[in-house]
Order: C-alpha cells, then sequence, then structure tokens
C-alpha cells in the first residue's frame, strides 16, 4: 500500500512538462483572446477552465498518475494566482496609478487644506482690527 | 496542506487534508466516488465571518441612526432656547447640521449600495455621486471642527474679550472648501480607479480626502495647545478668572479632537490574530460611527449651562402646572419674581457663553462668576 502511494509522487516532472505544454497553452492562448478584462466573468471562463482541468485529468490518466494530486494542485494555484487573483465582486480590481502621479493627489489637497486654514485664521484676526 | 489565502474568506492558518487508504488509494468521497480532499477547516470560519459582517454593518447603522437622533435634540435645545444663542453656539449648530447629514447620507449609502449586490453590478453614475456626497460630507465634519478650534483660537490668544467675530470666514472653511478634496478624490477616481461604485477602500487615492482631514486635525490640536499654552502662561496671572472660564471651554474641544481622530492614527493597524482582529474591528467601528452621539454629549448635553437652562425650564413648567391647579395669586406673584432672577441680562450670557462646564458644575458657580465679570464692566 506504502508503494502505490509513493509511486504517485513519481509522476513528477514528466507530469509536469505534460500539464504545461499540452494544457496550460491552450489555456493561455484562450484566454489571450478573450481579453484580460473578462478573466474575472465566471460565465466567460467556465468553459475554458473545464477544458484545462479535463486535460490534466486526461495527462494523468495517460501517465497513469493519480488525479488530483499535490503537482495539480500547485498547478492551479499558479493558473489563479495569475489569472483570477484580482477579482473581487464589484469587477476586475483596478491598481493604484504610480507614485508619481499619486503623490500630487495627495499632497496638493494637504497644501490646498494648510493655505486655506491659514487664510481663515489671518482673515479672522485681520477682522478684529489686529494686524 | 495550508490552506491558501487567495480567497479572502478562507482561514489561511487552517489545513486541509488528504487521506491515503489501505488499498493505496487516495479516500474516495461516497456520494460521488470522486478522489476528494477534506477542504471543510478552511471555510469553517466563513459563516463566522460573514455573521461578523453583518453584525458590524447594523452597529454603524444603529450608531448612525442614534447620532442623528441625538444631535436632532441638541440643535432643537439650541434653537428654542434663545438666551443661550452665541457666536460659539451657532458654530456648534453648524457642526451639529454637518454630522446630521453625514450620519443620513452614510446610512443611505450602506443600506441603497453597500447592502445591495445588484446596484453595485449595475454601476450606475447616482452611487458615484452618492459617494463623493459622503466624502464631501466627511471632509465638512472635519473641517467645523476646525472652524471651532480656529474660533476659541482667535478669541483667546489673539484678541481677548474682542467683539464678535464675522463668521463668514468660518462657513466658507466649514461648508464651502471640503468641496475641493473631495472633487480632487473624484476626479482622480474616475481616471485612475474607476471601480464599481468607488466601493474599494484598498486605493491610495482615498488619501486625497483623508490626508487634508489629519491636517486638518493636526492643525487644531496644535491650535488647542495653543491656546492651553497661553492660558496657564500669560493670563493666569493676569485674569485669572477668565483663564479658568476659557479653559472649560477649550476641554470639551480638547477632548473631541483626539477622539475623532484616532481613528485615522490606528487605522493601518490591524492585527494579525483572529481575535484580536475581530476587537480592533468592533473598537473602530464604534469610533467611526457613534461620533455623533459623542459630540451631541459633549458640546450639548454635558454642558452646564444646557443643564441649567433645561432645568430652569422645567421648574417654570412645574410651577405653572401647580398654579393652574391652585390658582393662588401669592403662588403666581412669586414665580414671577422667580424668573426676572434667573432672566438674567444677555450680555452677562455672552461671557457665560465661553464658560462651558465639561460635567455639569453647579448653575451657581457660572452665574457667580459671570455676575463678577459684570461688576467688571459695569
Amino acid at each position: 500500500m506504502l508503494s502505490q502511494c509513493v509511486s504517485a509522487l513519481g509522476c513528477g516532472s514528466h507530469y509536469e512538462f505534460g500539464i504545461e505544454d499540452l494544457c496550460l497553452a491552450k489555456f493561455r492562448l484562450d484566454m489571450h483572446e478573450l481579453g484580460e478584462r473578462h478573466w474575472c466573468s465566471w460565465e466567460d471562463t467556465v468553459e475554458l477552465y473545464g477544458r484545462l482541468t479535463n486535460c490534466t485529468n486526461l495527462v494523468a490518466f495517460k501517465l497513469g498518475c493519480f488525479w488530483p494530486n499535490k503537482l495539480v494542485d500547485d498547478f492551479f494555484i499558479r493558473v489563479h494566482k495569475h489569472y483570477f487573483q484580482d477579482c473581487s465582486l464589484s469587477g476586475r480590481l483596478l491598481k493604484d496609478p504610480p507614485n508619481r502621479i499619486l503623490g500630487p493627489f495627495i499632497v496638493v489637497p494637504i497644501l490646498v487644506t494648510l493655505l486655506m486654514t491659514g487664510l481663515v485664521v489671518w482673515r479672522s484676526k485681520r477682522s478684529e482690527g489686529i494686524v | 496542506m495550508d490552506c491558501t489565502s487567495f480567497f479572502f474568506a478562507l482561514s489561511p492558518t487552517a489545513r486541509s487534508a488528504k487521506y491515503c487508504g489501505e488499498d493505496g488509494q487516495w479516500f474516495r468521497h461516497p456520494d460521488t466516488n470522486r478522489t476528494w480532499s477534506n477542504y471543510t477547516l478552511c471555510n469553517e470560519n466563513t459563516k463566522a465571518k460573514l455573521k461578523s459582517a453583518y453584525i458590524l454593518f447594523y452597529m454603524a447603522i444603529v450608531g448612525h441612526a442614534l447620532s442623528i437622533a441625538s444631535l436632532l435634540i441638541s440643535l432643537a435645545i439650541f434653537f428654542y432656547f434663545r438666551s443661550l444663542s452665541c457666536q460659539r453656539i451657532t458654530l456648534h449648530k453648524n457642526l451639529f447640521c454637518s454630522f446630521v447629514l453625514n450620519s443620513a447620507l452614510t446610512i443611505i449609502y450602506l443600506v441603497a449600495v453597500v447592502n445591495n449586490p445588484p446596484v453595485v453590478a449595475r454601476n450606475p453614475v447616482g452611487c458615484k455621486v452618492l459617494h463623493f456626497l459622503h466624502m464631501y460630507m466627511l471632509g465638512c465634519n472635519y473641517f467645523w471642527m476646525l472652524c471651532e478650534g480656529i474660533y476659541l483660537h482667535t478669541l483667546i490668544v489673539v484678541a481677548v474679550f474682542a467683539e464678535e467675530q464675522h463668521l463668514h470666514w468660518y462657513y466658507l472653511l466649514g461648508w464651502g472648501f471640503p468641496l475641493v478634496p473631495a472633487s480632487i478624490h473624484a476626479v482622480a477616481r474616475k481616471k485612475y480607479f474607476d471601480d464599481n461604485c468607488w466601493m474599494s477602500v484598498e486605493t491610495h487615492l482615498l488619501y486625497a480626502v483623508h490626508g487634508p482631514i489629519m491636517a486638518a486635525l493636526l492643525v487644531n490640536l496644535f491650535f488647542l495647545l495653543n491656546i492651553i499654552r497661553v492660558l496657564v502662561t500669560k493670563l493666569r496671572d493676569t485674569h485669572r478668572a477668565e483663564s479658568n472660564m476659557y479653559m472649560k471651554a477649550v476641554r470639551a474641544t480638547l477632548i473631541l479632537v483626539p477622539l475623532l481622530g484616532i481613528q485615522f492614527v490606528i487605522c493601518p493597524w490591524r492585527p494579525e490574530n483572529r481575535l484580536a482582529g475581530e476587537v480592533y474591528e468592533y473598537i473602530m467601528h464604534i469610533l467611526m460611527h457613534y461620533q455623533g452621539l459623542l459630540v451631541a454629549t459633549i458640546f450639548c448635553f454635558f454642558n452646564g449651562e444646557v443643564q441649567a437652562t433645561l432645568k430652569r425650564q422645567w421648574m417654570q413648567y412645574k410651577t405653572q402646572l401647580g398654579q393652574r391647579r391652585k390658582d393662588h395669586c401669592s403662588m403666581r406673584s412669586a414665580s414671577y419674581t422667580a424668573t426676572s432672577i434667573t432672566e438674567e441680562p444677555a450680555f452677562m450670557y455672552h461671557h457665560d457663553c465661553n464658560s462651558e462646564h465639561l460635567n455639569g458644575r453647579r448653575a451657581e458657580d457660572s452665574e457667580l462668576v459671570a455676575l463678577k465679570l459684570g461688576d467688571m464692566y459695569a
């Protein structure tokens, strides 16, 4: 019994190359055609995802490996990290602009606030007749 | 194997498991006859987390509702009792109005947008306008607190015992200026981070609004500390009674400013531990959503002058009721003399307005001080 569990681990690099070349390449092409904006839309991606899953299953069967296994788990986590990481309920998560754009958007309101405060203090001083 | 952390509701510290059976096969689930991994530990906390999110949501709504109620009562008190009104109370009224509007907008936003995924998915322009107004009202809150601080600073440090100030610039700073950070945030959000209904808080563009707010709080704190410094060092020798009076006025504002600001200070430090994280969330929610109640309590309900006025009104009401029942001539004349003694001339209240007692010291104290001042200027 132990030997059979061990032989499952023997499906190492062969299996990995197999799913990378056969399954992931096709998946990559299809997702690229779909366009990054639709990656988070489950209705659009469910079929491609299903095909990828079946493909990994088939390769495992052909190589005599058990399915699912740790390699395919890691593989799918990598796929998710690349394609589905930024998905959220409100749509594909966006990223902040670079610092040279973000900086002024934060610093300018703060400076204007301080200026305005100084102006109000100065004017309320003056309305007392005290310079 | 560790539960992966890429889905927010899964606990990354729990472990998933897969069983190798005696025949060398991975465990197959009896229902589907497919190999099955046990991920149940990963999402056993999801229900608890969702429940906790709902509790926080209802807590926020209750907090804002209580704030609106207490602020409306305070506004009613300030508007009804004309004897209380002076410039500082006018600023309080504006502050309370901004808090009421802020709470109302927050409730509308929470109920109509946050709790409503179909609206978020549809992403109408209205929900972005609502978000813009929400940011504007948030700014108004803190800038009115700043106006209170600047007013006290001008009154005490710059021009002691001065005549009435012109409030136009305060109105501009309190109601007009917050449009600027809110607009800048709206433009930046539209161009660079245009998510549905602008709901995401994961963006640094929010600092376009929170940055000026924190700047206003810091400036306010600086002014208040400066006032304390002046009261303690310069006025103590020359004008002891007045400096005590002003100290009490400042105390209320000085307590409020850190309380309103502390949420921005501890915001970045959410603890990793699950229990500590929940406690942190509850504390943050209480600090954020019960502010209106706190402001109304400190500036109105704990104000000695307001308490004295209410007590006086209550005594009048009771004596009026009493006289209606008994209808004694002597009782009527006695009640008239009582009210004429307690109705002090208006200029007394101008100074009395500045001596806001925090924990409701006896009304007699403030009247004694006012009488003393009256003697000084008579």
